[in-house]
Formats: C-alpha cells, sequence, structure tokens
C-alpha cells in the first residue's frame, strides 16, 4: 500500500510549505489515481484546519515543532495521520464547545467543527512517546455539513 | 497581502480574493472592506477564480462583513467560485446565504 509521509520542522511558513506539497501531488496525478477530486480537496482543506490550529493554539513547550503528516489512499477514501510533539489539548469536548456555543455567522470558533465535518475522526490521542496523533478518513461520497446558524 | 478592488456600480465593488483566504490574511481583508464599507460601499462581489484556500477564519471574515451589511440591505456575492471554495461553500451550506456566480461578469450583470 502506497503512503506518502512528511515531516515538518517549524511552524514558519508551514502553511505555505503544505500547500506547496498538495499542489506537487496532486500535479503528479500518480498518487492520487482513483481518488475523486473533491476527497482531495476535503483532505486539503482538513490538514489546512489542523495545521492552522497547531500554528495558532498548540503549546509546543519551547521545542521546536515536529509535525508528521501520513496519508494513505484505501479504496477511493483518504486515511491521514498527522502527529506533532505539541501538549495536545481536550479534542472531543472543545468540539463540543465549538458546537454549543456557536452563534449566527460566527467570525471565529469554527475550525475543528469545520474539520469534523469533513472527515471521519478515528481518535486523537497521546502516542505515550511525548507525541498526540490525529487519525481521521475523508470521502467526497459522505454527505455531512457544518451546520452553521444562519439567523 | 493585496487584494484588489475594481469598482462595480453604484455602491459596488467587485475584490480580487487571490489564493487565500484564511487565518494568515482575514484581518487585512476585514480591514479593507471596512475601508469600503464606510465610504457608502453596500455591494460586495468575492472573485475567488484564483483561490486555493478559503477556511474557517477567512469564511469567519466574511460572516463579518454580511453583519456589517445587514442593517443596511447590503450583501456579498460569491463569483468564480474555484473548487476549493465550492468544497467549504458546499460543507457550510453558505449558498443559503451568499448568491454565487459563474463568473465575475454574471453577478456584476445582476447587480443592474
Amino acid at each position: 500500500m502506497d503512503v506518502i509521509r512528511h515531516h515538518f520542522n517549524g511552524v514558519t511558513g508551514i502553511v505555505e510549505r503544505l500547500h506547496a506539497l498538495f499542489d506537487t501531488w496532486e500535479s503528479g496525478h500518480s498518487f492520487f489515481a482513483g481518488v475523486e477530486p473533491d476527497t482531495i480537496q476535503l483532505l486539503r482543506l482538513a490538514v489546512h484546519e489542523w495545521v492552522a490550529n497547531l500554528v495558532q493554539h498548540a503549546d509546543f513547550s519551547g521545542e521546536e515543532a515536529l509535525i508528521t503528516l501520513e496519508i494513505t489512499p484505501i479504496n477511493g477514501r483518504l486515511r491521514c495521520a498527522i502527529e506533532d510533539n505539541s501538549c495536545g489539548f481536550p479534542f472531543r469536548e472543545r468540539i463540543e464547545y465549538q458546537r454549543r456555543t456557536l452563534t449566527p455567522f460566527p467570525e471565529r470558533g469554527m475550525g475543528l467543527l469545520l474539520l469534523n465535518a469533513a472527515t471521519d475522526i478515528v481518535e486523537y490521542a497521546a502516542t505515550g512517546k511525548g507525541s498526540n496523533r490525529l487519525v481521521f478518513t475523508v470521502s467526497s461520497t459522505a454527505d455531512s455539513c457544518l451546520d452553521i446558524p444562519f439567523s | 497581502m493585496n487584494f484588489p478592488i475594481e469598482q462595480a456600480g453604484q455602491n459596488a465593488v467587485v475584490i480580487r480574493v487571490g489564493a487565500s483566504l484564511d487565518f494568515r490574511n482575514a484581518s487585512d481583508f476585514k480591514a479593507i472592506v471596512q475601508q469600503q464599507v464606510d465610504t457608502g460601499i453596500r455591494r460586495f462581489i468575492l472573485d475567488f477564480s484564483e483561490t486555493n484556500v478559503l477556511d474557517s477564519t477567512g469564511l469567519g471574515s466574511i460572516f463579518s462583513l454580511h453583519r456589517n451589511l445587514s442593517s443596511s440591505n447590503g450583501h456579498v456575492m460569491f463569483a468564480a467560485a474555484s473548487r476549493p471554495v465550492q468544497v467549504v461553500v458546499q460543507l457550510t451550506r453558505t449558498y443559503k446565504v451568499f448568491r454565487q456566480f459563474s463568473s465575475v461578469e454574471a453577478a456584476v450583470q445582476s447587480l443592474e
């Protein structure tokens, strides 16, 4: 089974580096062969939201951020694992808090909810080796949405 | 980051969003559109033809503009949404709020 694995050291310019990688992977076509274009876009969005969350909120305890991205195509779906050396946070509780406090036309607080809507979250947990690992799958055939209040 | 702006009729402008509208430049976008609102602009056509990234913070900045305009009968329109933007629009069902046009020209024509 083919797997893409990429390591990022530090968060400076990481979003630019991430999207440049996706541009390269998408233009090559070979790795994502057989995967719907919208599935790839959902993956790009989900990874962007998670990395944006790390850049803006994660506590790396003064250490250099070490982030590993791993993508595996499985029968038209994409499985993604993102591991980082931050202190982590109570993921499920934070999502539930964002969901409860979502106001009409919110300006902030949608990032994890958008990630959750774009993916099937498998797990977010400490690895036991000083890092945390988010695992999810994406598929354009899933019909989920982020239920934003519009009034 | 820069967001080029063109007049598009009375109280209307086209804003070229460019490659990204996300947590890195959303505050710049808010400042620029606020300047336009302060000069009386009430109709905003957002050109997403070259946009690879629209994230939750970028969308939030558009929501902020929408809230800002709602009391004065203004509105925001999406034009030429790229595939990454269409994915976000579908996922968040924001097509219910922001009219979608296949091109900037079609959006401008709708103003007449």
